[in-house]
């Protein structure tokens, strides 16, 4: 039995690296800061999961967002998903040589299931993560596309059934109502899913400390706890909340980090 | 110089990557030559069996790979595909014969045995090391490592087991015939135990 996962999700926007608070970006820096001043690896080296979204507004800039894929890859030695505007195999496949492992699908999920079709038969299900941003309105579940801009009339139930029978790998399940508040998971939705739903599900929008990772890693239904958050969880944040996780019982890997610095003989 | 076999398949970057971190220079190449005079070669690999031996075979790669590992000693790592890729043969996408470096068939995880069983499978999962080998130096002999897989060598020689893991049965995680090795899982994936891994290839082999 593979293990939980904790999931840190990178949010990219034009050269910079943000924060959003219900989908309001908001910018923190750009890639010297994340390396530096935030100093990103010291996260890297206690997730067991990246994944980058390309959430800019405006148009993409596919070959910029590339470049700083790799300057991640190149020091994270994890599975990196990445997404963000994904409809042509051009993308899939410059994505894919700079480090990804796996693809995020959203809008494109709703507009051009039958590219996500073809995606799936390329790289197979285990490569494709489906998001799917959500909003609770009167005990309904709404589904969002286009960063969360555009509402879709689909009901929740029925848009898991249609992802999963094009054989998507995973779902991220995105609370917008929650997203960047550091308030804690909503799990609400999750009651919604069938028996059926075979597929991991992650869980993400609220993470403000551990115990709200806690919560969701032991909800029955999670099989992996993300945060995009940049400053909930800053300096130690992340290796302590790795560690309180582990302590709690959570079944996480495990590996060292006191060897890192003999690792590490590249400059 | 280590040599990452570049056949079209697998993600290539990130190996480079973790070789680069660890200090090692290597070049990603299908060069004949480079091939023959590498002091170790690293066989990557994500997608299918039945297509990576068709571009190995439509480029006489698979001999190209084969020749400094029988006639050099020359060390060789298979990751994932690459490890199967090193066996006999698979089922995967129909019957085709592998580099046949390490007598072995691959076939997929039995989906009869436990209904619940997902594949592929995929995540961190924990590798026990049965056998002493100098690729797992420094590591517990319990250790986590990434796996994305939906095939796996069925059954060798228990000489050469190195590591088991679990997923439904017992199957081959890991595996040495001397100088031949080849993990299912990434080590280019799987944090410090990865690197600690890819490190005793390059310094140990």
């Amino acid at each position: 039995m593979a293990k939980k996962r904790l999931i840190f999700t990178l949010l990219y926007n034009d050269g910079g690296f943000m924060l959003s608070r219900n989908f309001r970006l908001q910018r923190a820096g750009d890639i010297e800061w994340l390396k530096s001043n935030y100093n990103f690896k010291n996260i890297a080296f206690t997730i067991d999961e990246l994944i980058i979204l390309d959430v800019s507004r405006n148009e993409r800039n596919l070959e910029r967002f590339c470049d700083h894929i790799k300057v991640i890859a190149e020091e994270c030695f994890i599975p990196i998903a990445v997404g963000g505007g994904i409809t042509s195999y051009e993308q899939t496949k410059a994505i894919m040589n700079y480090g990804a492992d796996k693809l995020v699908v959203n809008t494109t999920l709703f507009r051009a299931p039958d590219f996500v079709k073809e995606l799936i038969s390329t790289y197979g299900s285990q490569c494709i993560i489906a998001s799917i941003d959500v909003k609770r309105q009167n005990d309904q579940t709404e589904i969002y596309i286009d960063n969360g801009s555009t509402k879709i009339e689909v009901a929740f139930d029925e848009y898991i059934d249609r992802i999963t029978n094009l054989g998507i790998g995973e779902i991220y399940l995105n609370s917008m109502d929650r997203d960047g508040t550091g308030h804690g998971y909503l799990f609400d939705f999750l009651g919604q899913l069938k028996s059926t739903v075979k597929v991991p599900i992650i869980i993400a929008g609220g993470a403000g400390n551990w115990h709200h990772l806690l919560e969701g890693l032991q909800h029955d239904l999670v099989d992996a706890a993300a945060t995009a958050n940049l400053f909930n969880f800053i300096g130690q944040g992340f290796p302590n909340a790795r560690k309180q996780l582990l302590e709690s019982g959570i079944d996480l890997a495990r590996w060292e980090t006191a060897n890192i610095p003999d690792l590490k003989k590249s400059h | 110089m280590i040599v990452i076999i570049d056949y079209g398949m697998g993600n290539l970057f990130s190996i480079q990557s973790a070789l680069h971190y660890l200090g090692a220079q290597s070049i990603i190449s299908s060069d004949p030559h480079r091939i023959n005079n590498a002091d170790k070669l690293i066989l990557p690999g994500v997608g299918s069996f039945y297509k990576a031996m068709s571009n190995l075979k439509a480029t006489n790669l698979d001999e190209v790979v084969k020749e400094p590992v029988i006639k050099k000693n020359t060390p060789i790592l298979g990751i994932c595909l690459g490890m199967q890729l090193l066996c006999s043969s698979s089922t995967e996408d129909g019957f085709s014969y592998g580099l046949g470096l390490i007598d072995c068939p691959v076939e997929r995880f039995s989906e009869n045995k436990f209904v619940n069983l997902k594949i592929p499978h995929v995540g961190f999962d924990t590798v026990t090391i049965t056998k002493k080998n100098k690729l797992f130096d420094g590591l517990d002999s319990r250790a986590d490592f990434y796996f994305t897989h939906s095939y796996r060598m069925a059954y060798t020689d228990q000489l050469y087991v190195t590591g088991t893991c679990s997923h439904g049965e017992q199957f081959i995680a890991a595996f040495a015939k001397e100088h031949i090795c080849g993990t299912q899982f990434h080590p280019e994936k799987s944090q410090t135990n990865g690197l600690v891994l890819l490190k005793n290839f390059i310094e140990k082999f």
